[in-house]
């Protein structure tokens, strides 16, 4: 990939932050930056986050929504009986972590391919959250009387954030386990020939990614302070394309977490902006797929001239 | 000559195996439903089946011509966002007094578009049809809200009323549809040249390459392919719930079980229409049978989320397609 | 014209980057006749053969098919001219029948319609198939479920659909047993007897020897003879395709060893060998060799852990060890330089350091992080030691040479430290530069104590390397030789023919 190549992706987020500053006068204010960091940005760097995971060692994680979910659906639902917070964050927790042993069960253990895998634990995932609501119907927790747990998290939102932007950095970049992963997405067939152990590393991946998507869901929930079956599947899609968007990023064309947050950043900016200018929020999802679309193009033409 | 290997007895047992489960499972809902063995039911199986049909059709057809492993190979992930744009297209034409033919013109030719998208995007431009698939998916999807505005569109003209109703001998309309369809495309994909080169393309580009197949020209069009059975089932879906309605995504995950059972169904253990229709059957049929014995119906994506790792766990072509 | 030669490659020369793969090589193959072509591993067989077949261009020379010169050689045109190949990847669609497979792109319709006429389909099949071979394969039968013979047979009768006038035969019985063997031969009497002009290219001598009227051989990228092929006693054949001049390659070496690096006891792997066993010493050379299909490929896998022997033990270091994948031979001590670098040696998209320190991590951790500073040292340790010549450790090893490549795969085992390295063609593709200094580390690896077995099809590489040899033959050790015992030519007999050069028994079979 040419040198100049890889700053397609903070020059068109570049062009994107000038355009709306222009355009709209709201855009560049605190407010509004506040709330596009809190509102569009956080969480869906958090499943993104994941994704890069999962990504960087050669698979993809359809369920990583479903990990949300679940998480929240634990969260709310032990608040509601009175739990203490700390014991609904765990919960949160372990409900992600079954999703993601289903899920290392399946690839780690079993040997399936993640895209199927992952369909399936996403199906089933949908089957279990609509049966424990009775068919979709949200939890609230609005109501009543104010829980200092979801100001709490609110306000560290962007601490766990970027506690987890460090996290998955530095494992990627200095641990063993990071390189082993990249190892095992660049040339899983080399990987296993130098005694990397390959599936165990894939299992223990999935893992670590819904327990990210785990606090994805607190965060989601806490700040709407409700649980809302299968909300978090909104954000798949999107975190799919902020990693993949990340993947022009690298000279190596790896997924990688900078890029990845550019990624998060240039689809919120277009979100929010595109909502600021009066354009209709349906239009902002055409764009954002013409953005991945096009970005996706240049990747892979790029790829095919190396 | 020499003995050709036991593989072929392992596929004879593993589709024997799919139609023993099939027949038991619906042994069980006759014991336990009444009513479901009747004609009227089966009949109600088949018209609720045939948006779901005209997608996994849609969707096998892209798989044969792919490959089919679903991450490398071909896979068309907007099929759903194309039917809710199709019916949000003929529901809105209609509803503004457009004449029928004019809104079926304007809908086939959206499936066409979303169809021509993919095919560029996928052999021109080189992106993995996974995440191009995806990607247009998003835009299409988009493109249907801008067009509804997230709201519901009721319309009825003439044809979308003959659609929703019975036809002859008391046989509702899409049933025929569902039944014609498949005697046309199942023919059209096992027995004429177009059908077997798209099969070799898929099953071994090399091979395909090497016998002077055009390779990029047959995956282009099973994609267009797909846009028009998308708009088919766009007209049929508008006729069915009497206008549009947002929230035709979730039908996606069902096409890809169908699509992914249709293989277990078929004699070649590779994707099939028969075997696809087999599988939408399958599926129609469970449904239906939860219904009638009052099993909630959100099991249902549970199960098919089972059989999907049920039939990945068993294919052995799938499996070592990714090692 | 009409005594031109059905096809005429003169003088062609071919240069990869830096390697000469063809240094003037001619190849004339007379018309109606069945022509050999044999030649070691790397000597240029392959590159001359993709030349004529329009894959790759010949930097000089001429090329001309019937006597018509040929300018612009592409497969298509290939086609056209009536040269069609039998290659060793059968190219048939795995899904589809027999009948499918032989008429795809020509299938026969039911008039008027747009429907195959299936009955036509099946008919036409199975008589193209009795026409050309006699025999009757089902029709419906799908293509992966034949045997090898079977699918070949499918390939070969659609070549013979095309009515070519030239077949190339690319090392056709290697996966076929010795029944199947015979049958493809009378074929190809067959074939010769309708008119049509064969050139069969293979490893097995005594085949060639029955079945080919001329053989060429090439050596170093040039033709060096070309021989009636019933006039010329193998012998003569294999001492053509030896290069004499070996010594300059390999480094002086002493024999010095230790105890039993690795045993392998009445070792057995169903469908590929029988009954091994051998020890190798620290310190010692140990050579294997065989044809494809030999059984000596699958040794090499099966010390690795990469198959599961049937029966038999493996001892490293006097310990039984039980290999059921990579890593448990990788934690017994054993590595393996495999023979598919850019699939299992190294990962292209990863950079040196990457690719070097990949089996030994566990050496650079500190407080469970990777120590950035040592890996990178013991990296740059290696890159000198081995002289890789990149621009530095971090360029993805794509961007290296094959020689280079190659020592990075060395590499990535100095640095875990192994002590019993199994090597798998570890210079194939790789310049001559680079393959002094590689055979230069393989002796100071021995010297070091490391016990190494070295697995190859390249006999001047056995004989300048090894302290002993094993050679495979169909699925069997037949010769275990001492470095002094190891002329060439008794060398390439074992391997082509299971028989010693030596023993009058042979001799008589010529």
């Amino acid at each position: 990939m040419s040198a100049y190549a890889r700053f397609g992706l903070p020059v068109a987020l570049l062009a994107l932050v000038v355009l709306f500053s222009l355009t709209s006068p709201t855009f560049l204010t605190a407010a509004n930056l506040r709330s596009l960091a809190l509102n569009h940005f956080a969480i869906l760097a958090l499943a993104s986050l994941a994704m890069t995971l999962v990504v960087t060692s050669g698979g993809i994680d359809l369920s990583v929504g479903t990990a949300i979910d679940m998480a929240a659906l634990a969260y709310i639902v032990i608040l509601q009986q009175g739990g203490a917070p700390p014991l609904a964050i765990l919960g949160a927790l372990g409900g992600a972590a079954l999703v993601g042993l289903f899920n290392a069960g399946l690839i780690g253990g079993l040997g399936l391919p993640p895209f199927l895998a992952t369909l399936g634990t996403l199906f089933i995932g949908q089957s279990v959250q609509q049966l424990a609501t009775n068919g979709g119907v949200p939890i609230y927790l609005i109501s009543g009387a104010p829980r200092p747990i979801f100001a709490a998290v609110d306000a560290a939102r962007l601490w766990l954030v970027a506690f987890a932007i460090l996290g998955v950095a530095a494992l990627l970049a200095a641990s063993l386990f990071g390189r082993r992963l990249v190892a095992a997405g660049v040339g899983p067939a080399v990987a296993y020939y130098s005694g990397v152990p390959v599936r165990r590393d894939l299992g223990a991946v999935m893992i670590l990614a819904a327990l990210i998507a785990g606090v994805a869901g607190i965060v989601l929930s806490s700040s709407v302070r409700s649980y809302a079956p299968l909300s978090g599947n909104g954000y798949l899609m999107d975190a799919i394309g902020a990693t993949f968007l990340g993947t022009t990023f690298s000279p190596w064309g790896r997924a990688n977490v900078a890029g990845t947050l550019l990624g998060v950043l240039l689809l919120s900016v277009v979100k929010n902006g595109l909502l600021l200018i009066g354009v209709s929020f349906y239009w902002s999802q055409v764009a954002g797929g013409a953005v991945i679309l096009s970005v996706l193009a240049v990747s892979f033409l790029n790829r095919r001239e190396a | 000559m020499p003995k050709p290997p036991n593989r072929p007895a392992l596929a004879t047992a593993l589709r024997l195996g799919a139609y023993l489960a099939f027949a038991a499972i619906l042994l069980v809902f006759a014991l336990a439903a009444p009513g479901f063995l009747t004609l009227g039911n089966w009949l109600n199986v088949l018209q609720q089946s045939a948006i779901l049909g005209l997608l996994a059709f849609g969707l096998t057809i892209v798989v044969i011509g792919g490959g089919g492993n679903v991450v490398t190979g071909g896979i068309d992930l907007s099929v759903a966002a194309n039917l809710g744009l199709a019916a949000a297209v003929y529901a809105s034409l209609v509803k503004h007094g457009y004449p029928d033919a004019l809104a079926a013109a304007a809908t086939l030719s959206a499936g066409l578009a979303v169809g021509a998208l993919n095919a560029v995007a996928v052999t021109a431009l080189g992106i993995v049809p996974l995440l191009a698939t995806l990607a247009v998916a998003k835009i299409v999807s988009g493109l249907e809200f801008v067009l509804t505005q997230n709201s519901v569109v009721t319309a009825t003209s003439p044809f979308l009323a003959w659609l929703s109703d019975n036809g002859p001998l008391a046989v509702p309309v899409m049933a025929y549809v569902l039944v014609l369809v498949t005697l046309i495309a199942w023919p059209a994909v096992q027995a004429t040249p177009w059908g077997l080169r798209l099969q070799a393309v898929g099953a071994h580009r090399e091979a395909a390459r090497a016998a002077g197949l055009p390779v990029k020209t047959y995956v282009a069009g099973s994609y267009l392919v797909s846009g028009v059975f998308g708009a088919l089932a766009g007209i049929l879906s508008a006729a069915y719930l009497t206008g549009s309605s947002p929230g035709s995504a979730d039908i996606l995950l069902s096409v890809v079980v169908a699509a992914l059972l249709g293989v277990v169904f078929s004699p070649r253990l590779t994707p099939s229409i028969g075997g696809a229709a087999s599988a939408v059957l399958f599926i129609g049929l469970l449904n239906n049978g939860f219904q009638l014995v009052n099993i909630s119906s959100y099991w249902v994506s549970g199960v098919e989320g089972a059989l999907i790792l049920f039939v990945v766990a068993c294919t052995p072509s799938q499996r070592e397609a990714m090692s | 014209m009409t005594n031109a030669p059905a096809l005429a490659l003169r003088d062609i020369r071919k240069a990869f980057g830096g390697v000469q793969a063809l240094d003037g090589a001619t190849l004339v193959v007379e018309r109606g006749s069945v022509h050999g072509l044999v030649g070691q591993n790397g000597a240029g067989k392959s590159t001359l053969i993709k030349i004529l077949a329009g894959i790759h261009h010949a930097d000089s020379g001429v090329i001309e098919v019937d006597g018509v010169r040929q300018t612009m050689l592409t497969p298509a045109r290939c086609d056209q001219l009536g040269v069609h190949f039998i290659h060793q990847d059968r190219l048939l669609a795995p899904s589809l029948t027999v009948a499918e497979a032989l008429l795809l792109g020509h299938e026969p319709r039911w008039s008027g319609t747009p429907f195959i006429n299936r009955r036509r389909l099946e008919a036409q099949a199975q008589a193209a198939i009795r026409c050309a071979f006699d025999i009757a394969l089902p029709p419906r039968a799908l293509v992966r479920d034949l045997s090898n013979a079977e699918q070949q047979i499918v390939q070969i009768t659609r070549a013979l659909l095309h009515r070519p006038k030239i077949l190339v035969f690319d090392e056709p019985t290697t996966a076929l047993v010795r029944r199947e063997a015979d049958f493809l031969f009378a074929t190809i009497r067959r074939l010769r007897a309708d008119g049509l002009t064969v050139l069969y290219i293979s490893h097995y001598l005594n085949e060639i020897r029955d079945l080919c009227d001329a053989v060429t051989v090439i050596r170093n990228g040039r033709d060096v003879a070309r021989v009636d092929a019933r006039a010329t006693p193998t012998s003569q054949l294999v001492s053509l395709m030896i290069d004499r001049a070996v010594d300059q390659l390999f480094p002086a070496r002493q024999a010095a060893f230790g105890a039993k690096g690795l045993e392998v006891d009445k070792l057995s792997l169903a469908g590929q060998f029988e009954d091994v066993s051998f020890g190798v010493c620290k310190g010692e050379i140990l050579g294997v060799t065989g044809l494809v299909g030999s059984g000596a490929k699958a040794l090499a896998r099966a010390l690795f852990g990469l198959e599961r022997p049937t029966s038999g033990e493996i001892r490293v270091k006097g310990e039984a060890q039980r290999l059921n994948s990579p890593r448990d031979a990788v934690a017994a001590g054993v590595a393996l330089v495999p023979e598919d670098r850019r699939r299992h040696g190294v990962a292209l998209g990863l950079s040196v350091r990457e690719n070097a320190t990949l089996a030994a991590l566990n050496r650079f951790r500190r407080f469970g992080l990777l120590a950035a500073s040592r890996e990178k040292a013991a990296v740059n340790g290696l890159i000198s030691r081995l002289s890789i010549r990149t621009p530095d450790a971090e360029t993805p090893v794509r961007a290296l040479s094959g020689g280079n490549q190659q020592k990075v795969a060395l590499a990535k085992w100095l640095i875990h430290g192994s002590q019993v390295i199994v090597l798998d063609e570890p210079t194939v593709g790789v310049d001559v530069g680079a393959k002094v200094e590689i055979y230069r580390e393989i002796a100071a690896l021995a010297a070091g104590g490391a016990a190494i077995v070295l697995v190859s099809s390249d006999l001047m590489e056995i004989q300048g390397l090894a302290d002993r040899a094993l050679v495979f033959f169909r699925g069997a050790v037949v010769a275990d030789i001492a470095r002094s015992e190891l002329e060439s030519d008794r060398l390439l007999t074992f391997v082509t023919t299971g028989h010693d050069s030596r023993e009058p028994h042979a001799k008589a079979a010529e």
